[in-house]
Order: structure tokens, then C-alpha cells, then sequence
């Protein structure tokens, strides 16, 4: 936990800066003697500053392994990844796909790193929940879910 | 009656209202029991179609998935001894041991008549104490409202779980996220970086359903355990005369405090249940028997856990302070309505207001008759196979970021949370804080900001009214003692790994 807490404070105290840059060139616009947009900003600026650091002293005072959660099995760890990585593509072409062209292999590719082997019910899994997911938000509850490369052939 | 309640009671007892409130007992009892699936998902699962229902029924069906998922944790808690909910922990202490004896129904029949009666009492604490609560919070000026919104971010500190600094972290940076978009003030734009998107600044539903959601599927797949299998048979889930006896003094004190402490905020479901658990053991004559099967055991947590519902409601309804992150998704609902939870409500939409004091009673009342009556079907839902429930939750989340406002960029804020969440589960940071500064962060910069505008930069307005100053003490004992607890786990720490080392 040493290591995390030494990194997430010296992330959190760049962020805290970044954050504090980008306070000063907000526009001051108000009254004399009333706070004005930066006034919030400023105080979470110095929150964030003071907490990292704070996290920072405690990280270099913590002895060196030390104790932290339990990390996941190797194999476990590595479907994760995986999941995120498909997450991350199906999010990436979604919006050209259209709905159902993108979840179709989404589902499917989530049903097999869930545990799902049996082809069969890899495929009719995926695209029978596809279908219905599409058919009771779109013409169910009116939400505008992208046709993509389907508009025209499907409802 | 007033017409507000007549009202009130007409709306929660239309027909679809009624049954939206039985379905969302039904998937919160289902949601609930599932190990590795939590209320806040199952809520987020709902979200999507939420957003396109009147708001009446948008709101039973999450009261009813609220209610129903407290009960449905404690079912895997006795069968599985993984409690469904954290809040189902302490049950299944007790619980589990009487399943693995062989008495998993009367187990189960005692947790689910606990949890009525806990629900009913907090219903009447709803029903009598929040519309005072809204009149007196009507008389609240700026600073008090301050004062009032920084005692629940103090909350904050009750939920850093291993670390007030972390803790403390996490609830800065939410803070820091609300000031991303148009200031609340002075309408000007802040950290937009020209993107029209963020001009309305993060909605806080779609870092929710990133924050919580997807560092629970990712965490599911990193869990290589496989689903246990139930051993149990289910006989009858009647309790007995006797058990009924056994369990009135257990029920009492799990109500009166899950009902208690689910009014202050932060405290919620896990502390109740253990608090009256423990307090149950030690007025109790039988003290030997728990943990081994004890019925008092079973009752005591669960019924605290369900009063702690209609409790949290309150601070929600009349002060617009979300008491743990499922309240924080219902404001979020409601505002999603046009409804903003406040004193007001009470006298603007009294209707609505009471209607959804009588979502909650009817949603308690079907809890009973379908956790009773559908036992046996819910319990089969326990082995829905994970490789087809996991992608349909992630699915739902990406068309609930979307159905939002039909709009892709918060489906990628969705998925950047998701990430943050996953950073911070890996630094060990909790994530309910920067939620709830999600939620709360909006108000305390504008009261903060008008009330010192009026007294012209004067800090001393804060220490004028009683009120604020009442709300400002409560939040310096609140931090004093997470401060404490802090100290106190930390020196717990040190003598553990000191024996452990000599």
C-alpha cells in the first residue's frame, strides 16, 4: 500500500495543481468584498493540495510492505483487462455500428470472459439479448438508441 | 386528512403504481440476493427506463427496489453465507448457521417478518416526522442551509472506511468535479475547455453509474470463485408462534434503531444492523446461542436494516441530504423529474411528496407478500448463470449514460468515471464520498457564496443564526469523531501487527 499511497498523492498533488493553474485564469467577475467563480475552485485547490501532501508524508512514514488489499489471481486480473479493453472498443465504434451491430459482439465477447464456453450459447445469448434490449428502449421507452449502418432496415 | 395525503395516498394506490411498486420489490429482492450485485446496481439498471416514466412511477419502482433489495441481501446471507448486501452482514451471522442446520426456511421467514415490521416503523417515522421536519427546515436562511449541507458532507468521514484522508480526498475531488460547467452564482462557464458538453457541467448520474458499476463487473470477473450452489431445502418459511415471541423484543430494537439511525446521514443499513445486533446479544438471556443459530440473531439486524430505509428517506425528502448513495440516486431521479427533494416539496408538490411516503408503505407491504409467497422461485434466481446477467448490466449502463440526455459524450464520461472508480478501488479510496460531494457540492458553493455576498464577505454570518451554528457544531463533532474512530482503528493496527510479530 506504501508504493499506491506514494503514487495516487504525487498523481492527486499534480491534479491539485493543474486544477489551481487553471483556477487563476477563471474570470473574476464580481462584487468588492464577495466571492466571485474562483472562490470555490480556490478553497478545493488548497483541500486538494494539502490532503495530498498529507497522504504523501503518510506514504513515506509507512513502513515498506506494509500491508494492502489482497490483489486479484493472476488469471482473474487478466480477463478484466480484457473486459475493459472490449469495453473500450465497443464504446469506440457504437455510435457508426449502430446499437446492434456493436452489442452483439460485446455481449458475446463479455458472455465468454464471464465463463461462457458452449459456442451455441455464446452466440444466441448475445444476440437474442441484444434484441430485446434494442426493441424495449427504442419502441418500448422511446430512447433514441443509434442505428448505425442499419438505419433503413431496422425499426 | 389534508388533501396533500388523500392525494398522496390516490397516487401511490393507482393501478400501475401499485404494480411498478410490486415489480420493483420483485427485481430488488432478486438484485438484492444476488452475491456481487448491490441496490445501487440493480437501481442503476432501472435508471434507463426511469428517466422515460411519469415520475410517480419512476419513483415506486425504485422505492420498491430499494425495499425489496435490504430483504433479498439477508436470503444469500442465510443460504450462502454471502450477504447479497452489506447491510445483510450482521444476519448472516446467525443466519447461515440455522441453514446449515437445516433451517433455512424458518431462517428466512424470521428475516422477512423482521424486515416488514422494521420497514412499517420506519414508514410511520416517515409519515409523522418528515412533514414537520419540511416546516421547520422552510424557516432556513442561506447561511443555515450552509451550515445544514456542510453537516452532510462531514458525512464524508464516516464512509472513509480505512483512511480519513483518503477519505477526505475523494470527497475534495468530487467537490472539484461540480465546478466543472456553468457557475451556480454567476452563470459564468469554468473548466469547459470550449466543449459545449460540459457547459451543464457532469451530471452526477453518469458518474455514479460509471463509479460504481463498472468496478463492481470488473471486480465480478476478477472473482475466480464459482457461484456457490444451494445445498438448502426450503421448508415452510411461516415463522412459529413461538419464534414470533421470541423475536418481539429483537424486532423492537432493530426498528427503533435502523429507524433512528437511518435519519442521520452516513450512518446506514451495515452500522444499524451490527449496532442492534450486538445490543440484542448483550440484553439477551440466550447470549451463548449467537452465532450459532440464534433466531434473535436473525431478527434484530434485519429488521434494523429495513427501518433504515424509511429513515434515510427523511433527511432526502425534507432537507435534500442524501443519507448513502442509494438516497443520492433517488434525488437524482426525482431532479431528473423536475422534483427537487427539499423543504419545499412539502409545500409546492405536498402531493407527490405524500405519494411517495405511500410508495414506500405499499412497497413494504408487497416485500412481505412476494418474499413470502415467491421464496422459492427467488431462490432459484440465485443460480442465474453470471456470463449472461453481467453483460446485460453492462449493456444497461451504457443505455443509461445515453438515455440521459441522447447524448454519446456522457456515455465516455461514464466510462472515464468507471476508470477513476478502478483507481480509486486500487489506491483503496472509498468512492461513496465523491458521490455524495457530487451531489451536495452544488448547493454548498451557492449557499456558501450568497450568504456571504449578503453580508458583504463577513464570515461571522455563519455564527449569527442558532440553527447554523447547531449544524456547525454537529459537523465538528461529526469529524471529531471520525477522527477518533480514525486514531482508534490505526492504534488497533499497530497492536495487531506488533503481536503478530513478537
Amino acid at each position: 500500500m506504501r508504493r499506491r499511497n506514494i503514487i495516487a498523492a504525487l498523481v492527486l498533488l499534480a491534479f491539485g495543481a493543474g486544477y489551481g493553474i487553471l483556477t487563476t485564469q477563471l474570470p473574476v467577475r464580481s462584487l468588492p468584498d464577495t466571492p466571485g467563480p474562483p472562490f470555490f475552485p480556490w478553497i478545493n485547490t488548497i483541500a486538494i493540495l494539502a490532503l495530498s501532501a498529507t497522504l504523501l508524508v503518510q506514504g513515506l512514514m509507512e513502513k515498506v510492505g506494509a500491508d494492502g488489499p489482497v490483489p486479484a489471481p493472476a488469471a482473474g486480473r487478466q480477463r478484466a483487462i480484457w473486459a475493459l479493453a472490449v469495453f473500450v472498443v465497443y464504446l469506440a465504434v457504437l455510435p457508426g455500428l449502430g446499437f446492434i451491430l456493436a452489442t452483439a459482439p460485446f455481449f458475446a465477447a463479455l458472455m465468454v470472459l464471464f465463463g461462457e464456453t458452449r459456442p451455441l450459447r455464446v452466440v444466441l445469448g448475445a444476440l437474442i439479448a441484444t434484441g430485446i434490449l434494442y426493441l424495449l428502449f427504442r419502441h418500448g421507452f422511446n430512447v433514441f438508441l443509434p442505428t448505425g449502418v442499419l438505419k433503413g432496415i431496422v425499426p | 386528512m389534508s388533501p396533500d395525503v388523500l392525494a398522496g395516498i390516490a397516487q401511490a394506490s393507482g393501478f400501475l403504481v401499485l404494480l411498478t411498486t410490486a415489480l420493483g420489490v420483485f427485481i430488488g429482492l432478486t438484485v438484492g440476493m444476488i452475491p456481487g450485485m448491490t441496490i445501487s446496481t440493480g437501481i442503476i439498471i432501472l435508471l434507463p427506463v426511469t428517466f422515460v416514466l411519469p415520475a410517480d412511477i419512476s419513483i415506486a419502482l425504485l422505492l420498491g427496489l430499494y425495499v425489496g433489495g435490504m430483504t433479498g441481501g439477508s436470503f444469500s446471507a442465510v443460504l450462502l453465507n454471502i450477504p447479497g448486501t452489506p447491510s445483510a452482514s450482521a444476519t448472516a451471522l446467525d443466519g447461515y448457521p440455522m441453514s446449515a442446520r437445516g433451517e433455512a426456511g424458518r431462517a428466512l421467514g424470521i428475516a422477512i417478518t423482521a424486515s416488514f415490521i422494521g420497514g412499517m416503523v420506519s414508514f410511520l417515522c416517515l409519515l409523522f416526522i418528515a412533514p414537520l421536519l419540511a416546516d421547520v427546515a422552510l424557516s432556513f436562511r442561506t447561511e443555515d442551509m450552509f451550515a445544514l449541507v456542510f453537516f452532510g458532507i462531514t458525512i464524508i468521514c464516516s464512509f472513509a472506511a480505512q483512511s480519513l484522508v483518503k477519505g477526505l480526498l475523494s470527497g475534495v475531488i468530487g467537490l472539484a468535479i461540480v465546478t466543472i460547467g456553468q457557475d451556480p452564482v454567476m452563470g459564468s462557464q469554468r473548466f469547459t475547455f470550449g466543449q459545449v458538453n460540459l457547459i451543464g457541467g457532469i451530471h452526477f448520474l453518469t458518474a455514479m453509474i460509471g463509479l460504481f458499476a463498472i468496478p463492481q463487473l470488473v471486480s465480478n470477473l476478477a472473482d475466480t470463485t464459482s457461484a456457490a450452489r444451494i445445498q438448502t431445502k426450503l421448508k415452510s418459511v411461516l415463522p412459529r408462534l413461538a419464534d414470533l415471541r421470541a423475536i418481539r423484543m429483537p424486532i423492537t430494537i432493530g426498528s427503533l434503531t435502523g429507524a433512528f439511525l437511518g435519519i442521520l446521514p452516513g450512518a446506514g443499513g451495515p452500522i444499524a444492523a451490527f449496532i442492534s445486533y450486538d445490543y440484542t446479544r448483550r440484553i439477551s438471556k440466550r447470549r451463548e446461542d449467537f452465532g450459532k443459530g440464534a433466531v434473535e440473531g436473525v431478527a434484530a439486524p434485519e429488521s434494523a436494516n429495513n427501518a433504515v430505509t424509511g429513515g434515510a428517506l427523511i433527511p432526502m425528502m425534507t432537507l435534500g441530504i442524501p443519507g448513502d448513495p442509494v438516497t443520492a440516486i433517488l434525488i437524482g431521479a426525482l431532479i431528473i423529474h423536475g422534483l427537487a427533494p427539499g423543504p419545499l416539496m412539502f409545500t409546492e408538490r405536498g402531493d407527490f411528496a405524500f405519494g411517495l411516503i405511500f410508495s414506500f408503505f405499499w412497497a413494504n407491504i408487497f416485500n412481505f407478500i412476494i418474499a413470502l409467497t415467491a421464496l422459492r422461485v427467488l431462490v432459484k434466481l440465485l443460480a442465474t448463470p453470471r456470463a449472461l446477467l453481467m453483460p446485460t448490466v453492462a449493456v444497461l449502463c451504457v443505455i443509461g449514460a445515453f438515455a440521459l440526455r441522447n447524448n454519446f459524450f456522457d456515455v465516455y464520461v461514464m466510462l472515464f468515471f468507471g476508470l477513476v472508480g478502478l483507481a480509486m478501488r486500487w489506491l483503496d479510496m472509498p468512492v461513496v464520498p465523491l458521490l455524495l460531494a457530487l451531489v451536495l457540492g452544488v448547493p454548498l458553493e451557492e449557499n456558501l457564496r450568497v450568504a456571504l455576498t449578503s453580508s458583504q464577505g463577513d464570515i461571522s454570518i455563519f455564527f449569527s443564526s442558532p440553527i447554523s451554528v447547531a449544524f456547525l457544531s454537529l459537523s465538528a463533532l461529526s469529524i471529531i469523531w471520525s477522527l477518533r474512530a480514525a486514531r482508534r482503528r490505526r492504534m488497533s493496527a499497530q497492536s495487531s501487527s506488533k503481536e503478530s510479530s513478537s
